[in-house]
């Protein structure tokens, strides 16, 4: 490899094949992909807020929840039938901070996400939807030492499941810096110009399209410097500036179109699951696998 | 920490024949859809052929299934509301920066490989020749070493790996990809195979390499480091066995076992790293941050061992280790390393008086001339440099790499032109080496007690070096 392309790797990411964006392991195993895409969306969700409630920067969150995006990703990839969610967001967190600045432990891990997953206690609408009356019950979302134990060996066992699958492959480049950096040069000042692509950078990483398996961080740098600056009323400068970042126009629309759209999506999603708990791990999205056809066969 | 044996084996044996019932019904599935795509991609390919027939148009794998950012293309250009959407289409079209193409996909079988001959083992696994059984290429296998730790697959492996895989450059060994055995815990690293390790080369040499040649070593050593260190990564483990060479007179640096990622400021790190004859004085003294200076060291120690085909410096223990370094650089003073006083070590450290030592400014001071006499005056300055007690005065890789002493005579030897050696690697297993074993991840750091460095409260041998040292100030 040339010595260009190799400064380049620093900020650049895999990207999924097309037969990897085309077919997965749990549609193989019959996940309708609906229901994959609502448990992806839900996974990053549980990931994001694990990662704030263990006080990780948001770039250790951010790239955990891309190292949980590709798992699933491809024929070869996690199916949601035989790994959890839950699991696979925990272990992807939990091995990206082992190799940041900022290593946590398994019982915090473990500890964090047993509240999350507390069906009693979580303020996540897509796992406790009847929401929370009063405050939490302490007990409602108490890690016994015997439950520790024993989730810290799945913890474990599904981060070499996770390293396997992505044939140890962990390196993920994030657009956020750069992103700072592109502003400073386009020589826009506006903080809130900033703020406002960083949310966009930030929900992008739930996006049902998967947009950080798709584009390089310089994309999507670009597309959320773009919105944010035609939202906030910012004029940038005149001609085809999204080219001296090496953007095409046409990468730019899709992506444009689909940050906004993430709004819209987030809304449908939690309109869908209303009332309902999503199905984070194995046996809960069998069960809705069966109910779903006993649905059909009922009608 | 319960289980004794691997926690990665599934201990549950009905589990194991349910997974791998699921895996072939999964199989199954999945070359049936292959098989389908197959027909699909056939049929467009023949619907391709025929409309080709009409119009000379591209081939027709240009037809395969078109992905979701094309089919919204369209909508786009009139969505885009810029100014100068519909301006003149650009002529000749600007040249956008191509990416690498990189992908993930799952961990090949160790099986792929025939294993040929037992190489070495190291402190983090072992290392055999190996041969890529389809395309018959002899590959270099490191199994690491898993032992059950508390904390997941070990944090070191993942650092090895994760930096190997960033660090594609002509001086550092070319990690090709990661397999696994038949169980989690089998995780081999398969690498380019060369035949040397400059060591074993160094032990069974009868003269030291040509200055020509040393030269040569050295600027690719060097631009390796340099080259990690750009990438912000510390190699912590540099020494004349972990580099490699192979008989087209190349030299790339191996063994990522410690290397890491740093950042600026430097994170809080081990103090545990480097083996002990290529550690710098800073660690030995305790420092809780240090930088790619401490690399640097190493480097200078190298380049001495290559100089006299021994170590340079080769203590027994860390005490010993700072005593020898003293020894040879003489002992830090307030001007040539502002603030040592401040790091942990230092406070049972007693020097003795210094007879006003000639302080030339900020310049580390030029190293004995008598142990390095076959090297000119930039050689001896730029080991000197290299070896300087304050980490600061230390130079990077890059600035080695202009240094003159590269440039005057005798100049680097070709690459090509180099003495080729029979290679123990190559044939069978070696001896093992008395070089000091790399430190123990998750040791604690040693409290050290430097008193006797200087032979303060002596025992036996540190007042041997103390002697020698009141030599040299005498």
């Amino acid at each position: 490899m040339p010595r260009e392309v190799n400064g380049l790797k620093f900020l650049s990411n895999a990207l999924a094949t097309p037969e990897q964006l085309t077919s997965s392991s749990s549609s193989l195993d019959g996940v309708p992909a609906d229901l994959e895409t609502s448990i992806r969306f839900a996974g990053t969700q549980l990931t994001q807020a694990a990662g704030i409630l263990l006080r990780l920067s948001q770039d250790i969150i951010a790239q955990a929840i891309v190292t949980f995006t590709r798992f699933w990703l491809g024929p070869e990839g996690g199916s949601l039938r035989i790994y959890c969610a839950k699991d696979v967001s925990a272990a992807a967190l939990y091995m990206t901070a082992k190799l940041s600045f900022q290593p946590t432990s398994p019982r915090s891990v473990l500890n964090v996400y047993t509240f999350l997953l507390s069906k009693e206690a979580s303020p996540l609408w897509f796992v406790n939807p009847k929401g929370l009356l009063k405050g939490p019950v302490p007990e409602h979302y108490h890690l016994t030492e015997g439950g520790y134990q024993a989730q810290r060996q799945v913890l474990l066992r599904i981060e070499s499941v996770i390293l396997r699958t992505l044939g140890f492959n962990t390196h993920v480049a994030l657009p956020h810096t750069i992103t700072l950096t592109y502003l400073q040069t386009l020589g826009v000042a506006s903080p809130e110009v900033a703020r406002r692509a960083f949310e966009h950078l930030n929900s992008s990483l739930l996006s049902p399209q998967l947009l950080y398996t798709t584009h390089q961080p310089n994309a999507l740098a670009v597309a959320s410097i773009y919105l944010a600056a035609r939202e906030n009323g910012v004029k940038l400068v005149d001609g085809e500036w999204w080219e001296v970042f090496d953007v095409d126009r046409e990468d730019l629309g899709f992506l444009v179109v689909a940050m906004q759209s993430m709004e819209g999506f987030a809304r449908a999603e939690s309109e869908k699951w209303k009332g309902r708990m999503l199905p984070l791990d194995t046996e809960e999205v069998d069960a809705e696998i069966e109910r779903r056809r006993m649905l059909e066969a009922g009608e | 920490m319960s289980s004794s044996k691997s926690r990665w084996a599934d201990e549950d044996p009905e589990a194991e024949v349910i997974a791998a019932q699921q895996k072939r019904e999964k199989d199954e599935k999945r070359r049936a859809k292959a098989e389908k795509q197959r027909q699909q991609e056939e049929q467009a390919k023949l619907q391709a052929a025929r409309s080709q027939s009409a119009n000379a148009g591209p081939i027709g794998d240009a037809d395969a299934p078109p992905t979701k950012r094309r089919r919204l293309s369209n909508e786009q250009h009139q969505q885009q509301p810029t100014a100068d959407a519909n301006s003149q289409p650009n002529q000749g079209k600007s040249s956008l920066l191509q990416f690498p193409v990189l992908e993930w996909g799952p961990c090949r079988h160790v099986d792929n490989f025939e294993r040929l001959n037992h190489i070495e083992e190291g402190s983090y696994g072992w290392v055999s020749r190996a041969k890529e059984i389809t395309t018959g290429e002899v590959v270099a296998l490191k199994k690491l070493k898993l032992d059950n730790s508390p904390d997941g697959f070990p944090v070191t492996g993942l650092r090895e790996i994760q930096t190997l895989l960033e660090a594609r450059h002509q001086n550092v060994v070319y990690l090709r990809e990661v397999v696994m055995g038949s169980r989690m815990d089998e995780v081999y690293l398969v690498m380019d195979f060369l035949e040397h390790d400059l060591k074993t080369l160094l032990d069974d040499m009868r003269e030291p390499f040509l200055p020509s040649e040393m030269k040569t070593l050295l600027l690719q050593f060097i631009s390796g480091l340099d080259f990690l260190h750009s990438q912000w990564i510390m190699h912590r483990d540099l020494k004349t066995s972990n580099l490699l060479m192979n008989n087209r007179g190349e030299l790339k640096i191996a063994d990522f076992g410690m290397a890491r990622y740093y950042g600026d400021p430097p994170p809080k790190l081990t103090q545990l790293v480097v083996t002990l004859w290529y550690r710098s004085p800073e660690l030995l003294l305790g420092a809780e941050t240090y930088g790619p200076e401490i690399d640097m060291w190493s480097l200078g120690c190298i380049f001495g061992e290559l100089l006299t085909k021994e170590p340079l410096l080769q203590g027994k223990n860390e005490v010993d280790q700072v005593s020898k370094i003293f020894a040879l650089t003489g002992p830090p003073t307030p001007q040539i390393w502002p603030g040592f006083r401040s790091l942990p070590n230092t406070k049972s450290l007693r020097l003795p008086p210094t007879h006003s030592a000639p302080s030339s400014g900020t310049t580390p001071p030029l190293l004995p001339r008598s142990k390095f006499s076959i090297l000119s005056n930039a050689g001896l300055q730029l080991i000197s440099s290299l070896l300087a007690l304050n980490p600061a005065s230390r130079p990077t890789a890059a600035e080695c790499l202009k240094h003159p002493y590269f440039r005057e005579e005798p100049r680097p030897k070709p690459k090509e032109m180099f003495p080729t050696f029979p290679s123990k690697a190559g044939m069978e297993k070696r001896r093992r080496r008395e070089t000091p074993e790399a430190p123990k991840r998750g040791q604690e750091a040693p409290k050290l007690d430097f008193a006797s460095v200087f032979g303060g409260q002596a025992d036996g041998d540190a007042g041997e070096t103390g002697a020698g040292f009141a030599l040299r100030f005498g």
